[in-house]
């Protein structure tokens, strides 16, 4: 393992939180797509470093980047300029393989929605990564975050067979499950109704606070954000803005403010 | 209605990827049906040619009356004509010209070696045009005794020139010089044929013919009405000899020799009907598949106005223009193989006639009727499907954890209980009483019922068959889950491979069973320590009469006993028999008599094989009435039942004497010659022996036991190695099947493998997985087909066993091979699948809604 946990980088936090270890850091990352004309800067020099043990949102209109932002620190993508580390590894010197395997080890998974083998029951879902890796699961850890997420008589179950709030509840559960150093989470309650999504979202923010889970949340719902201890604000590919214990008043007005810039 | 049809062709175009594996599934298919047809149409105007040519000039032929003109595919030989017969001939009037023609077998020999050709070695008298069909192509005619003249083709192959000289081997043998070499019609010489042409005295005197002739060759005087003619030569002739148009006689030759090509044909045409249907599965896989892709765009369509006929149709369409785009790629491609199949054909020593290939109009038509037809009618379920999509369906929002095709109670049903009764027709056959009738319906029943039946056990049976796989980890348990996700897909594909290796396997089970009983009963009732046979078809010269005389005599020899086989007719089926020396051959053989005894068919009787008499409901004292093309209608008396599996040692279940044989038969050659060598001879000593007494005759080879007994299974090899090579067609369009549904499940799963490696499978895991999944359709391919085949076989030879004997054999070491070689062949279609879906992008994966 390349990581350890008291690493820390030079970034600060400012605001009304304490100090913290850094779990991952995004800085000044360019991302482009397509070329020439029709080339398009995703991101645009984005600087973001997400706090070891808390629950980040981030949030930002269509287009801002918020989706590729969180692709290029969950080392789904690569960038073209700048850097991205997870802990204290640096993704942009790794091999497309090293970055499956990063991400099998260290990195967490909740999708808006096909977050489920569907030939696996949830039981064998929650343990796949593991399963992947050739690790054997840590059956209390594992027995503990069933048991919070109230899966408890629903393993033996196939996703068809479970409602969506249970879905994305086994894909909580799923992510937690490897102990990662970061859980990503893409607009996890983008499917559901809003007492499930109040469920899945008081979930990840427990993970954070009671488990000492670092969760990075992708999202345009200011109220599914006011779960999160931070929220850093997306707009043209650059962080415009941060927010700690945020409010949805406070959200609001600030979404709004970035939706004002945009015209 | 144009709006419909141009959406078609839009639809068809943007999915040629996924549509291109069935596209050459059908072009395969038709590519096999237009090569047959091609082949066996141009083999047979060939042969019309030929003998069209060799009588073009002739008005009427005169011959010995024969009761039939051939049997089996071969002429059969006739007595000659006296000579006084060629004069009554020419004084009929209108008659301008009779000559008479000798024709016979003779073998070339050039520089000490004798010439042996796969076909017939035709020893004939120079007649000059219009009665002789050879022309000069350098020299001149014979005109003298010591002179022969040799077609081109042989000339060529062998060096002959000009000035050379060369033996040539009938009755009698010669030394000729060579004054010309002639061609035939267009072409060189005959396909697979020595032409040696002498003069009328010389070919005479070679055949021991004394002045008689073969046949008469009748030009009539101009004007003259030829059937009038006929009548009043046959009336100045008497009913002893036969007058027939030329036309007549050249289109019974070739039917004749058209006999042996419709046996190719009919085995090529169940080749090609095996590839399409294996290729109809792929088919309406395929389009079932692509049905259930494109399920939300159909609704779409639905919402927006489309009828559920319009969806039906659409479908249909592309169906039409991916059968229309094979066949015409698998017309021509099948023309163009025509030549390799037949190439292919002779490899396995199946020799049909060289020349400009014959495409008929018809065998577009038949390409095309198959290609479109098998395309649209197996495209027509998934289309029905389509049909009844609902316009609601365009606002569901994911159809990815909907459990695609779960197979229909109604189906399960009749599926389970046509299986049921093919296994019980063949329990019934394996039991003792069902026929092989009985058994082909079974099979039908049995592939039917399992194509019905596959979705239901697919699930079961793969997650049974998975084991392994299951305990390998989580790529190998994903895999097989996959496989039994979607069991009406993984059944249709895999059965597709089952069938080919069902038939691969019957075809090598039985060919070896009987090729075992055959060596089994063989040995066991041929105690001659060697045989002398020739290499050569009987039919085409076997063994000359002194063969055995020179092998007889010699000290070496304690006694030597010859067989000869005939054809006769009963009604209108061929049957063949064997003429022994009944004296003799108790010396050689141990044969055991059920009833009577076999030395009686020395007064003219006849012995039948045990199953024989029981069949025609015979018994000793009995007579059977048999035809014989050169005596007609004789009824012999049944002396004797002889046990089948020593009638199947003497290849027939009718055995008479030679005596016998002949007075009913114009043919003199012997088919084998037993010899049980001389107490106190080495065998070495003795076969040397032997040899060196044939050395006039160049076809006759000495064996033993083993090789006899290989000789007799030769054939059975042959067909059976034409008949695998060709079914590996059936297998590669199977294979393509998997491919093809492994190419389209990793579509439709496109957001599940995008998960998995966004949770941290690797490229590697993910191919392991897709191969995984390749391999295990490949097993249940191998277990259902090898498992048929097997089982059917056994049933064939059940059945067989009651008229002849046979038991059943089991090709350990082949069945593995061919199970081996479809396992690795299941890896292989894995592989490309796999490596797309390793290469997916896990981003474009996810996102991909």
């Amino acid at each position: 393992m390349t990581m350890t946990d008291t690493t820390t980088t030079g970034t600060t936090t400012t605001g009304t939180l304490p100090r913290t270890d850094v779990a991952a850091l995004a800085r000044d990352v360019v991302k482009i797509y397509g070329r020439g004309d029709t080339a398009v800067r995703a991101l645009d020099g984005a600087t973001l470093s997400i706090p070891a043990g808390r629950f980040t949102a981030v949030m930002g209109p269509s287009g801002s980047g918020k989706s590729t932002l969180m692709h290029a620190l969950a080392g789904l993508d690569t960038v073209d300029e700048g850097q991205v580390l997870i802990g204290d590894t640096d993704l942009g010197r790794l091999s497309e393989r090293r970055r499956t395997l990063l991400r099998r080890e260290h990195v967490g998974f909740v999708f808006q929605s096909f977050n489920l083998v569907p030939t696996l029951t949830a039981a064998e879902n929650i343990v796949l990564p593991l399963t992947l890796a050739g690790r054997r699961a840590d059956q209390a850890w594992i027995d503990e975050i069933v048991a919070m997420l109230g899966l408890a008589d629903r393993l033996r179950h196939r996703p068809a067979e479970l409602s969506g709030g249970q879905q994305q509840r086994v894909a909580v559960a799923r992510a937690l499950a490897a102990r990662p150093r970061i859980v990503f989470a893409d607009e996890p309650t983008g499917n559901l109704d809003s007492r499930a999504g109040e469920a899945v979202l008081g979930f990840l923010r427990h993970a954070a606070h009671e488990l000492g889970q670092t969760i990075v949340m992708v999202t345009h719902d200011a109220n599914a954000a006011a779960y999160a201890d931070q929220v850093a604000f997306l707009a043209d590919g650059r962080v415009a803005g941060e927010l700690y214990n945020p409010e949805v008043p406070d959200i609001l007005a600030r979404m709004a403010g970035l939706g004002a810039r945009e015209k | 209605m144009i709006a419909m049809w141009h959406l078609i062709v839009r639809n068809t175009v943007a999915r040629r990827g996924r549509l291109a594996l069935t596209l050459l599934a059908v072009l395969l298919g038709v590519t096999f049906v237009t090569g047959s047809l091609v082949l066996t149409d141009t083999s047979q105007r060939l042969l019309d040619d030929q003998f069209r040519t060799a009588t073009a000039g002739v008005d009427l032929t005169v011959r010995d009356a024969a009761a039939f003109d051939s049997a089996m595919g071969v002429e059969v030989e006739r007595d000659p004509l006296p000579a006084e017969v060629v004069d009554r001939v020419r004084a009929v009037p209108g008659v301008a010209a009779a000559t008479p023609v000798v024709r016979g077998q003779g073998l070339i020999g050039v520089g000490g070696k004798t010439i042996v050709p796969a076909g017939p070695s035709l020893l004939l008298s120079w007649e000059p045009a219009p009665v002789g069909a050879f022309t000069l192509r350098a020299g001149r005619a014979p005109a003298a005794e010591g002179e022969v003249v040799v077609d081109a083709a042989t000339a060529r192959r062998h060096r002959i020139g000009l000035g050379s000289e060369v033996t040539v081997r009938a009755e009698r043998t010669e030394r000729l010089r060579v004054v010309g070499l002639a061609g035939f019609g267009s072409g060189e010489g005959l396909p697979e044929t020595t032409v040696a042409l002498v003069t009328r005295p010389a070919a005479q005197r070679l055949l021991a013919l004394g002045d008689n002739a073969s046949e008469v060759a009748v030009v009539a005087a101009d004007g003259a009405d030829v059937q009038r003619l006929r009548s009043a030569v046959s009336a100045a002739i008497g009913a002893e000899y036969e007058v027939s148009s030329s036309r007549d006689v050249a289109a019974s030759s070739a039917a004749a020799a058209k006999t042996q090509i419709s046996y190719l044909q009919v085995m090529l045409f169940a080749l090609a009907a095996a590839a399409l249907l294996v290729g109809a599965f792929l088919i309406a896989n395929t389009f079932s598949i692509v049905v259930t892709q494109r399920t939300r765009e159909l609704a779409v369509l639905r919402a927006a106005g489309a009828t559920g006929a319009q969806v039906m149709r659409s479908v249909l369409g592309e169906a039409l223009l991916v059968g229309l785009a094979a066949s015409a790629a698998g017309a021509g491609l099948g023309v163009a193989c025509a030549a390799g199949l037949r190439d292919l054909a002779g490899a396995f020593g199946m020799t049909l006639p060289d020349g400009g290939l014959v495409v008929t109009p018809r065998t577009l038509v038949v390409a095309f009727a198959v290609g479109v037809g098998v395309t649209v009618l197996s495209a027509l379920g998934p289309a029905r499907r389509a049909a009844s999509v609902a316009p609601v369906e365009a606002m569901r929002r994911s159809s990815a954890d909907d459990v695609p095709g779960r197979a229909g109670w109604g189906r399960t049903v009749v599926g389970a209980v046509l299986t049921a009764l093919g296994a019980a027709g063949l329990s019934i056959v394996l039991a003792g009483p069902g026929s092989v009738v009985v058994l082909g319906e079974a099979a039908v029943c049995t592939v039917v019922g399992l194509a019905l039946l596959g979705p239901a056990v697919t699930p079961a049976l793969i997650r049974l068959l998975g084991r392994p796989l299951g305990a390998a980890g989580v790529p190998g348990r994903l895999a097989r889950e996959s496989a039994a996700r979607a069991p009406r897909r993984t059944s249709a594909t895999a059965l597709a491979l089952a069938f080919g290796l069902a038939l691969i396997s019957f075809m090598t089970v039985l060919g070896t069973s009987i090729k075992d009983s055959t060596a089994r009963s063989y040995t066991e009732a041929i105690t001659a320590d060697y045989v002398v046979e020739s290499a050569r078809n009987e039919m085409l010269g076997g063994l000359p009469a002194h063969a055995y005389h020179h092998v007889s005599e010699l000290p070496q020899v304690a006694v030597a006993s010859r067989l000869r086989y005939g054809h006769w007719k009963d009604g209108q089926s061929t049957e063949a028999l064997t003429a022994v020396d009944p004296v003799t051959l108790p010396r050689v053989t141990s044969l055991h008599m059920v009833a009577g005894r076999l030395d009686a068919v020395a007064n003219g009787g006849i012995v039948l094989a045990a199953n024989v008499a029981k069949e025609r409901n015979l018994k000793i004292g009995d007579t059977l009435a048999m035809t014989f093309s050169r005596t007609g209608v004789q009824r012999l008396p049944v002396v004797g039942l002889l046990r089948d599996r020593d009638a199947q040692a003497l290849s027939t279940g009718y055995v008479i004497s030679l005596d016998t044989f002949e007075r009913n038969y114009r043919e003199h050659v012997d088919a084998s010659v037993f010899v049980k060598v001389a107490g106190g001879v080495s065998g070495a000593d003795a076969k040397r022996a032997i040899e060196r007494a044939l050395a006039d005759a160049p076809a006759a080879q000495v064996r033993d036991q083993a090789a006899a007994v290989a000789g007799r299974n030769a054939m059975i090899d042959q067909v059976l190695g034409l008949v695998t090579a060709l079914l590996m067609l059936t297998v590669l369009i199977a294979l393509m099947g998997i491919t093809n549904t492994l190419a389209l499940s990793i579509i439709e799963r496109t957001r599940e493998l995008g998960l998995l490696r966004a949770v941290g499978m690797t490229g590697a895991q993910m191919r392991w997985m897709i191969r995984g999944e390749a391999v295990l359709v490949a097993a249940l391919a191998i277990v259902a087909g090898v498992g048929l085949g097997v089982a059917f076989a056994a049933g064939t030879v059940t059945a067989l066993g009651r008229t002849t004997e046979a038991t059943l054999t089991l090709p350990v070491g082949q069945l593995l091979l061919v199970v081996a070689v479809a396992a690795v062949a299941g890896l292989l279609a894995g592989l490309l699948p796999a490596r797309r879906a390793a290469r997916l992008d896990v981003l474009t994966a996810i996102a991909t809604s």
